[in-house]
């Protein structure tokens, strides 16, 4: 398969730019990358044969508190999916939490908005009364976020899901694009019903 | 050390029975097969109270040599007719298993034993992958996987979803959990460099069987090393090594009964099958190769009198590291039921005694 072919762009938003790469067509999916930047990985080559793609690369240090939100309705998204991967773990539920009728659903890939060795009781005040449709993925591999960190997130919110990826690091959607890609498909195009199975078990029809 | 006794139900086919494996369901005969399960707990009462620490039960399918396709379903049964033993369950094979119905009735038996469950989790021999129609050659990666899946099924709190390689869940809850927290005292059990490095990560117990002391001494060697590299040591009692004993009267009365057993591997299968799966399938000892398709019986590794097994038994504690002995005193696919009565009175009353403190 040729690689995808990502568009680069930028958008402003209280004089804040913010690199960003687009692909696909369909629902908008605006992913808030981690410390690691503009990367991209199978994974979003598998994601943007669903959804249409926005990847944000987040500048250094902390944003005006409206700014992403603001940077994504300038880009014209009304509602959209969002999905925010380690560091960004922390931005993506800040956006959710502003945003609770635009995020139609929210995906945190390991994220480290909560730590055993720092943990935020403010926000995770807050978190107990979002309502947003929420998968939270861990690699059972990640040696940099504790797995365990994902029942914290469970237990705080209503609407919340915990998958484990197996033999995934810290980094899942690289170490595992296809196992990564499937759920997220799935978890955005169904929600909670994404616990109901649809794999064909019949052998010879 | 602690002593386990293998329990293998022993039947008593009626007629000889052909050797090769799968044997022929049609041969089954119920009234032995009945009989088998009533001696077996009758015998179970007498290891009991001869002071047995634990019994075990193991998963072998499509063959009267070991009669428990089910372990779980054995173990069940033997917790509710004994009151004291613990329950080794060595084990459910797992890459053919379900592995969260493994662990909530692994749950489910440790609650109603009352705590008394011992796991053992392991890949099976190559003729059991046949049983269910498992890929040999994704055996181990659906082992690794399977157990990994089990230990995190017993101690989520969490409902929570697994996007594995092998096995897909999207949602999993146990009810109950282990009476034992936060798990029963598991082991993996094998010789492999896999297998020992997943009971080193995980900080479980490693099982051994039926090779001599050396041999088997590689793996737990292995074991413990890689234990170290994880930053633990293992205590004796979290090695358990697996094997045939004939004990007699006197040393030559012992050697007498190894001449007359049979040398036949435990499961014959036919040339083009076996040599498939040689292909197919590959095993190892801390990662050096070794056949995954035994060619004679199993080896006997303690012989003797009641004094020469006690220096084996020390030897073994030596060489091998374990702590826990899981002894077939006869051979296990035997129906020689008198003989295997009088071995374990000799053991229990000669032997069992002074092992202990060793």
């Amino acid at each position: 398969m040729a690689p995808t072919a990502f568009r680069e762009d930028y958008v402003e938003a209280d004089g804040v730019r913010i690199r960003y790469m687009e692909v696909g067509q369909g629902t908008p999916l605006v992913h808030l990358l981690g410390a690691g930047g503009l990367r991209l990985t199978r994974a979003h080559d598998l994601l943007c044969r669903h959804v249409r793609v926005l990847a944000f690369e987040l500048p250094e240090g902390p944003l005006p508190e409206h700014t992403l939100a603001r940077a994504v309705a300038t880009l014209g998204l009304d509602t959209f999916d969002l999905m925010g991967t380690s560091s960004a773990g922390a931005a993506a539920l800040g956006l959710a939490l502003q945003e609770p009728r635009r995020v139609r659903a929210l995906v945190l890939e390991a994220p480290a908005a909560i730590r055993p060795d720092n943990r935020d009781a403010d926000l995770e005040r807050r978190l107990s009364g979002l309502t947003t449709p929420t998968l939270v993925l861990f690699g059972t591999a990640d040696d940099v976020v504790p797995p365990a960190m994902g029942r914290v997130y469970k237990a705080l919110m209503s609407n919340c899901h915990l998958v484990f990826v197996y033999a995934a690091g810290h980094a899942i959607s690289a170490d595992r694009p296809e196992a990564f890609a499937e759920v997220v498909v799935d978890f955005l195009e169904r929600h909670e019903a994404f616990v109901i199975s649809r794999a064909q078990t019949v052998i010879h029809p | 050390m602690k002593i386990s006794f293998f329990e293998t139900v022993r039947y008593r086919a009626p007629e000889a029975l052909p050797p090769e494996w799968p044997v022929p369901s049609g041969a089954y005969d119920r009234d032995a097969g009945a009989a088998a399960y009533r001696g077996m707990i009758e015998r179970l009462e007498y290891v009991e109270e001869l002071g047995f620490d634990w019994v075990s039960v193991s998963e072998h399918h499509y063959s009267p040599r070991i009669l428990t396709p089910s372990p779980i379903v054995s173990a069940a049964f033997i917790a509710a007719h004994l009151k004291r033993i613990t329950i080794a369950l060595l084990g459910p094979i797992v890459p053919h298993s379900n592995p969260v119905r493994v662990a909530e009735e692994l749950a489910m038996l440790d609650t109603m034993a009352q705590g008394r469950l011992v796991v053992g989790l392991l890949r099976g021999t190559a003729n059991e992958a046949m049983t269910y129609d498992l890929n040999p050659q994704e055996a181990r990666e659906r082992t690794d996987e399977g157990m990994e899946l089990i230990l995190k099924a017993w101690t989520e709190p969490q409902p929570f979803g697994w996007q594995g390689r092998h096995f897909q869940y999207r949602t999993v809850s146990i009810w109950p959990r282990p009476l034992q927290q936060p798990h029963p005292p598991t082991f993996a059990l094998g010789t492999s460099r896999e297998s020992c490095e997943f009971a080193a990560r995980h900080h479980l117990g490693c099982g051994v069987s039926y090779g001599p002391f050396e041999v088997m001494a590689k793996a737990t060697r292995y074991y413990r090393e890689q234990c170290a590299r994880h930053g633990w040591q293992p205590s004796p009692e979290q090695i358990i090594y697996r094997a045939n004993m004939l004990v007699a009267e006197t040393d030559e009365e012992a050697q007498a009964l190894l001449r007359a057993q049979s040398n036949q591997a435990p499961f014959t299968m036919r040339a083009g099958v076996r040599d498939a799966v040689m292909t197919l399938d590959s095993r190892n000892i801390a990662g050096e190769a070794r056949s995954p398709v035994v060619s004679g019986a199993l080896p006997t590794t303690f012989v003797g009198s009641p004094d020469t097994i006690v220096e084996q038994v020390r030897r073994c504690r030596e060489v091998v590291g374990a702590g826990v002995l899981d002894l077939s005193l006869h051979p296990p696919g035997s129906g020689d039921l008198d003989s295997l009565m009088r071995a374990l009175e000799l053991f229990g009353t000669k032997v069992l005694p002074r092992i202990r403190e060793i």
